[in-house]
């Protein structure tokens, strides 16, 4: 089909791309250039200068190697274990693939922050591996094991079990891309096991990989909130949020963003353009026809085995923050000795959550309002107009996945100082902005998906009845993809709700914290503070939960493509 | 009710020149087709008139009224897509008052007017149901509802039919009919289908690469093609070379199968080509010193048995007539005479 007219950008297109550019100079741009301006200037010249002192401070380079160790073990293991997963899943006749299935994406509601505060209880010097060890006489009482003592590992497994599924997806979806009559014709040419792997299928599984594999990269590289309870300060990102709390402007804070916005923008650009074109629509997932690896019964009952204990491995920090939120007195003992629901309710009434539940309310149904307008016009023009240039509009919607979230706080910090947005003096116009724009790719995409899924001709047909666009809009276009509407604001409420990077470094009064920020700042304090963290932390597993599944029902098997690059 | 006229209209896309130079008038009431193969230009004409389009030169007038900057909603105009375009999340009767929402009318003509329609398209009963609950002639009838109950000043058909099998398109053209002899509405029928365009049309016109090769009545272009591509796009045809002759001092056409009359005189000097229809060649037994072919196959049609033959020059040449039991008389293998029974050779440009 020809392009037609009403594909060709009209005024109402132009002032929303307008508009859109607006949003992006607002939120992204400026922030990433006054960065790079502060950087790279000194004494009003260009100077390399604060790298040089950058690279010359121990504490600055190793925080940079750390990180890109973490996120390099971080990447590898997921992807290993992605990639048997996927394999069991598509390629073996594993009993109870569905069931499976599901539970491998469980991960996804347990944000990593949250975990923490259970593994510290669990792995901590008092808590309930010591206890048991020294109830079974294993271990001395005065001098129990420091576990914590390696709180890189700890990040690591923590970032490891939240991101796998996202692995774990993507390379689901290019297994089924790859037609199993593929593989059998490469088998019938003589191909066979590490060369028919290497040759065919890594190849076609690329596109894929390296979209998960860039993601969760970027995920680890630039997590603030997991390392931060791990008091684990030797990573970029804790140093970045601790170069903000120095009462001078610390300028070196800038040449450590701009290095970590230079390494995530290389790594967004490589798989966005080396496998750019390469993607596919993607069938059903379980076209399994071809090829399927028989597995003896022992060998099932062994994989079915070790599957159960990584599940029950991955829910364990989880779990732990549970028992937290639920124990009266804990200290010294495998479980808690007395039990109690009053945290729950202290939650609601301690006036540091109390407010940053409101607050966090706020915030985030004024973010989806922002990024569901931004997100609209954004699909709906990528969808239905065609012009030169569109895809710039395209690179801009996936770009928050590039600029991680630290650096843009960073950004709006130094950059809005002294302005009527100065986070110093009120952080909700900002915390409303950058929660938006952070959730703008899940949003554009689950968008986009509606627009081409309701296709052109209802909207045509509506015009041809006398319909101005904006009630073809309202009549037909809206209610058509109202799930798709819905399942992106239900995600992006609940995403904004456990926000960390952005909360943690932007909100700095009692009054503007909202949720994730006050469990941090209650951990920090004696009595009571860490159970209701823990409560908040629980209530927060329990939005991500429901939030995740009515979005699945709204939005279909589609769900698997939001955390995609 | 609008006449619609297309002066000098062209649309490039890329490179590619979709519609060249076209232009037409329909007139008031008329069932206007458009037909030719996919890729010709004609669905691009009629989203020009629905305005879904725009002309890269040219006009688009509505009653002598240009219309070419009119956005599709100010048209007025009533559509009915290849798909039908049903609102699924609409009832049948919220499908066809969608459009009378856009128009100031009270609510209870809109009503009054919905009814109607549902009574006049054979629909009344299923207003409460949704498209998905009915079956693909039902739908057709919604979305030509949906599209007359605006009293369109122009009904745009985007080849309705072709989404229905063939027992069901055939009783949907008459259906088309009886509705657009009700409503006595301007129509724009777009199909490549050329039973729907020959047997509903008022006037054709035929399409290729963009520009219209012929038109007129349905009759005239059967009987008259113009050039190769109307002979065999219409109709089966035979595309005979043929020469200047006379016969009995009557000029005509001598062609491998025999000679024709021709009332246009000797034609141009060398070879010329013309169309012989089938159904206008006959056989018989085989006459010595006239045009005699050897049978290839006979096909049984039911109504109608065709024969391929090849004439003694290797032409091959295809004949049909009545299945009457004594057609059957003829089988393959056997020799027989070829008799053309043409009053007026149709000269091919």
């Amino acid at each position: 089909m020809p392009s037609s007219s009403s594909e060709r950008p009209n005024a109402t297109t132009w002032l929303a791309v307008l508009a859109i550019a607006a949003f992006f100079v607002f939120s992204m741009a400026f922030p990433v250039l006054y960065m790079v301006k502060k950087a790279f200037l000194s004494d009003g010249r260009l100077s390399l200068s604060f790298f040089k002192l950058l690279f010359s401070n121990e504490i600055m380079t190793e925080s940079i190697v750390n990180s890109l160790l973490l996120a390099v073990c971080v990447t590898g293991i997921t992807a290993a274990i992605g990639f048997s997963l996927a394999w069991l899943m598509s390629r073996t006749d594993m009993p109870a693939k569905g069931l499976w299935g599901n539970l491998f994406l469980a991960p996804l509601i347990l944000p990593p922050f949250v975990g923490a505060i259970g593994v510290k209880f669990v792995f901590g010097r008092f808590g309930m591996i010591n206890s048991l060890l020294i109830q079974a006489g294993l271990l001395n009482p005065r001098s129990p094991i420091d576990w914590l003592g390696a709180p890189f590992w700890g990040v690591v497994i923590l970032e490891v079990l939240h991101l796998f599924p996202i692995m774990y997806l993507n390379i689901m979806g290019s297994f089924a891309l790859v037609d199993p009559s593929i593989e059998e014709a490469a088998r019938g040419l003589g191909a066979r096991g590490a060369r028919l792997f290497r040759t065919i299928m890594l190849p076609l599984l690329a596109p894929g990989f390296f979209a998960g594999a860039s993601i969760v990269f970027i995920w680890a590289f630039t997590d603030l909130g997991t390392p931060l309870l791990f008091e684990y300060t030797s990573v970029a990102p804790v140093q970045i949020f601790n170069s903000l709390q120095a009462t001078k402007e610390n300028l070196m804070g800038y040449s450590l963003v701009v290095v970590v916005l230079a390494m995530t923008a290389v790594l967004f650009a490589v798989s966005k353009f080396a496998f750019g074109g390469r993607r596919v629509d993607m069938p059903a997932f379980g076209r399994t026809s071809g090829t399927i690896a028989r597995l003896g019964i022992p060998l099932k009952i062994l994989i079915c085995l070790l599957l159960a204990v990584f599940v029950a491995l991955s829910i364990v920090p989880h779990v732990s923050v549970a028992l937290v939120s639920l124990s009266k007195e804990w200290f010294m003992t495998v479980l808690p000795e007395k039990w109690t629901f009053g945290y729950y309710g202290k939650v609601f009434t301690h006036p540091m959550s109390y407010v940053s539940i409101k607050n966090s309310i706020a915030f985030s149904s004024a973010a989806v309002a922002v990024v569901l307008i931004m997100g609209v016009a954004i699909a709906w023009i990528l969808a239905r107009k065609k012009f030169r240039g569109q895809w710039v509009l395209d690179i801009c919607a996936m770009l928050p996945l590039a600029v991680p979230g630290v650096v843009l706080a960073f950004g709006y910090v130094q950059g809005f100082f002294g302005t009527a947005l100065d986070p110093r003096i009120n952080p909700a116009p900002l915390l409303v902005i950058s929660y938006s724009v952070r959730r703008l790719p899940l949003v554009v995409r689950a968008l986009y998906a509606g627009f081409q899924q309701t296709g052109v001709v209802l909207e045509e047909a509506a015009a041809s009845l006398g319909a101005p666009a904006l009630t073809v809009l309202r009549t037909i276009t809206f209610p058509l993809i109202r799930a798709n509407l819905l399942g992106a604001a239900i995600l992006a409420f609940a995403f904004s709700m456990l926000e960390v990077s952005d909360s943690l470094i932007l909100a700095m009064e009692d009054r503007f914290y909202p949720i994730t920020k006050a469990i941090y700042m209650l951990l920090g304090r004696l009595g009571d503070g860490g159970m209701i963290a823990s409560a908040m932390g629980i209530l927060g597993v329990v939005l991500l939960a429901a939030a995740l599944v009515t979005a699945q029902k709204l939005l279909g098997r589609r769900m698997g493509d939001l955390f995609r690059t | 009710m609008v006449s619609v006229e297309l002066k000098n209209i062209t649309k490039k896309y890329g490179g590619t020149t979709a519609v060249d130079d076209v232009s037409l008038e329909i007139g008031r009431g008329e069932l206007f087709f458009l037909l030719g193969p996919s890729g010709c230009g004609k669905t691009t004409i009629l989203r020009m008139v629905a305005g879904f389009v725009t002309p890269d030169s040219g006009e688009v007038l509505f009653d002598a009224r240009d219309v070419s900057k009119i956005p599709p909603h100010g048209r007025n105009v009533g559509m009915v897509f290849q798909t039908y375009a049903l609102f699924p999340h609409m009832t049948v009767e919220q499908n066809i008052g969608y459009g009378l929402r856009f128009r100031k009318i009270e609510s209870s003509e809109k009503k009054k007017r919905v009814v109607e329609l549902l009574d006049r398209t054979r629909l009344t009963g299923l207003g409460g149901r949704l498209p998905s609950q009915l079956s693909g002639g039902q739908q057709q009838r919604v979305a030509l509802a949906r599209a007359l109950v605006i009293q369109p000043d122009v009904l745009l058909l985007d080849e309705p039919l072709s989404n229905l099998d063939t027992r069901l398109r055939v009783e949907m053209r008459e259906e088309i009919r009886r509705i657009h002899n009700e409503f006595g509405v301007t129509a724009l029928y777009v199909t490549h289908d050329q039973e729907e365009a020959l047997s509903l049309a008022h006037r054709v016109a035929i399409m290729r690469d963009g520009v219209i090769v012929q038109s007129g009545a349905p009759s005239d272009i059967y009987m008259r093609p113009r050039n190769e591509f109307v002979a065999r796009f219409v109709g089966d045809s035979n595309i005979l070379p043929a020469k200047a002759a006379r016969r009995d001092g009557r000029p005509g056409l001598e062609t491998p199968a025999g000679w024709l009359p021709s009332s246009s005189g000797p034609p141009r000097n060398g070879t010329v080509f013309v169309s012989v229809r089938p159904e206008n060649v006959s056989l018989c037994q085989p006459i010595p010193g006239a045009a005699n072919a050897k049978i290839s196959s006979v096909t049984f049609l039911g109504s109608a048995i065709k024969a391929e033959l090849a004439l003694e020059d290797g032409t091959a040449i295809t004949a049909l007539f009545p299945g009457t039991a004594n057609g059957v008389l003829w089988k393959s293998g056997d020799i027989v005479g070829v008799r053309l029974e043409v009053d007026d050779a149709v000269v091919l440009e």
